[in-house]
């Protein structure tokens, strides 16, 4: 269906650059500036035409019977009797009447001047209708898009819900009260974009799942799957509770998402900027590992994740554990003097679908286990401690990081706390000139003139010691 | 594996933040219909102020999109205006001139 649209689409804009390639070129042919030219060709010889028969109009009737009249009116005193004979003007009532110049010339003209809307055909107004028809095909795909990925997630809420039941005490949670609670809990964002949120679970506080499906809705989005093809994701994300983990970042990701992470997240940037290939610990190829801490990497990555590894490949995007997690990096020029908020989080990225193509029913299972695998990795991280050595390497890793945090912003921060001061005196010295008192107002500019006088004398102490 | 023991606490139940989804979207992750939107604004201002008919439908089709892309939470009224502007652009450009379009291109190709 949505191929289908999509292949219409392009064949309507195909043909609209081609028809308007030649409609151009034909244009010339037949349009009025071509009917004005023959005009211009023809006139000098239709006027010399009707001269040339009302001369010979003239001298067929005037010739015989009134040769004589005719030498007299030219030698005649008066130059304006010719109007008032009547014979004058025989033939040329007869001739010019329907063909003189002058009333021609305007008759050509109302013809050339006619304009092109009062005759315009509807095959004139082609762009126009492709232009509308291209906004019909993209309502129809809007309305089959959206209802068909209101399908889909439904779909997988309706495969995962005995599962999250069986996990969580509070599935589906709006945030709205209780009693609002009819609908069957799915969020939804936008179009493609569906969430469910669980909580109450041991070792978690709550677990968030987005459906980030294709914009199948979006005809553009539907064009660039063919070009690009784009998996119907779901990630996860699993807000860990405190002090029941231990600390360190490890990311195992495939290598588009792993570039992304590398560069966008502040956590893996800071700690383990270096991408390892997953060969090395057993992972199939397209893998990458991110680790700050190599003993976790080698504990998390144990036989029966390795195991779903290999099995469900093509639907893993991303595993990502963080204690330090603070989403997406800042950006440079937003001086922040406070180290960002952290949490600690599993992110699991899974493709429900791969390139657009709805999994069967045995897609659907191999989805199952890995959330399955996502609650297994919960329950581990619960259990896993680091040893001794790793549990120091990783905080020595955060207070390094904490240092230059604090480095950095030591001037941006000196100078925040000079301005509060300065902003504090100001008010203070705002109210005192508000003050009605006059005795209290001398008492303040005292105070404050001992004050600078005080700031002051250190100085003048240096200069003395200076002069001897 | 969890089977053994049933792993739901009840009394650790946390009630949803909408925020939450919305501190963790990425940027350039919803800027679709933003820029759908500016670039609607600055197409429809093109059609009314220089009469291109193509800008005209150009700005009709960028606010389609901007409307398709759109979060259900986003402002109804930003989305309606866009429409309502570049349906005024089409509209009032077809009025001043009722001609059917040419193409931008067209005077590349004569």
């Amino acid at each position: 269906m949505k191929l289908w649209l999509a292949v219409v689409h392009i064949i309507l804009v195909a043909t609209n650059i081609w028809v308007t390639a030649h409609f151009h070129e034909e244009l010339p042919e037949d349009n009025e500036f071509a009917e004005f030219e023959d005009f211009e060709e023809e006139k000098p010889a239709q006027t010399i035409n009707d001269r040339s028969t009302e001369h010979l109009k003239e001298s067929n009737n005037n010739n015989q019977d009134f040769e004589e009249e005719d030498v007299l009116i030219v030698d005649g005193d008066s130059e304006f009797d010719h109007f008032q004979d009547e014979e004058e003007f025989e033939g040329l009532d007869a001739a010019g009447g329907n063909a003189g110049p002058k009333s021609d010339e305007p008759s050509t003209l109302t013809i050339t001047k006619i304009p092109l809307h009062l005759r315009a055909r509807w095959d004139s107004f082609y762009l126009e209708i492709l232009m509308i028809i291209g906004l019909l095909v993209y309502f129809i795909n809007y309305v089959a898009g959206r209802s068909k990925n209101a399908h889909i997630s439904e779909m997988w809420l309706m495969e995962h819900k005995q599962l999250l039941m069986d996990n969580f005490s509070l599935v589906g949670d709006t945030g709205k009260s209780t009693e609002d609670m009819s609908e069957n809990g799915l969020v939804k964002e936008s179009q493609s974009h569906y969430s469910l949120y669980c909580s109450g679970r041991v070792g978690c506080d709550s677990m968030l799942i987005e459906l980030k499906l294709i914009k199948r809705q979006d005809l553009v989005a539907v064009l660039a799957q063919l070009v690009r093809p784009q998996n119907d994701q779901a990630h996860i994300r699993v807000e860990l509770a405190k002090d029941e983990t231990d600390n360190f970042v490890l990311a195992i990701a495939t290598k588009r998402t792993a570039m992304h992470l590398v560069r966008d997240m502040a956590d893996i940037s800071v700690y383990c900027p270096e991408k390892r290939l997953g060969e090395k610990f057993g992972l199939p190829s397209g893998f990458y590992v991110m680790s700050e801490i190599a003993e976790a990497a080698s504990a998390i990555l144990d036989t029966r994740v390795l195991q779903a590894f290999s099995k469900f490949s093509p639907y893993i995007d991303y595993i990502y554990i963080s204690d330090q997690f603070s989403g997406p990096k800042q950006q440079e020029d937003t001086t922040q003097l406070t180290m960002p908020e952290v949490k600690r989080v599993l992110l699991v990225g899974l493709n429900i679908s791969i390139k657009g193509r709805i999994t069967n029913a045995e897609g659907q299972e191999k989805l199952k286990l890995l959330l399955q695998l996502t609650f297994y990795l919960l329950d581990k991280l619960r259990r896993f401690k680091l040893s001794k050595e790793g549990k120091s390497k990783a905080d020595k890793n955060r207070l390094r990081v904490e240092e230059a945090f604090l480095k950095t912003t030591h001037a941006a921060r000196a100078e925040a706390a000079a301005q509060r001061r300065e902003e504090r005196r100001r008010a203070e010295k705002e109210r005192m000139l508000q003050e009605e008192d006059p005795d209290k107002q001398r008492k303040w500019e005292e105070k404050e003139q001992r004050r600078l006088a005080k700031k002051r004398a250190p100085r003048m102490k240096q200069l003395k010691v200076k002069a001897l | 594996m969890n089977s053994s023991s049933d792993p739901r606490r009840p009394e650790r139940e946390v009630r949803y933040k909408p925020s939450v989804s919305s501190s963790q979207a990425q940027p350039g992750d919803n800027s679709t219909p933003d820029y759908m939107n500016i670039l609607g604004m600055i197409f429809s201002m093109c059609g009314l102020m220089m009469r291109l008919k193509w800008c005209a439908w150009v700005a009709l089709y960028c606010s389609c999109i901007s409307f398709a892309n759109s979060k259900v939470t986003d402002d109804a009224k930003q989305i309606l205006s866009s429409f309502m502007l570049s349906i005024s652009a089409v509209v009032m450009s077809y009025l001043q001139n009722p001609q059917p379009m040419t193409p931008p291109w067209a005077s590349a190709i004569q």
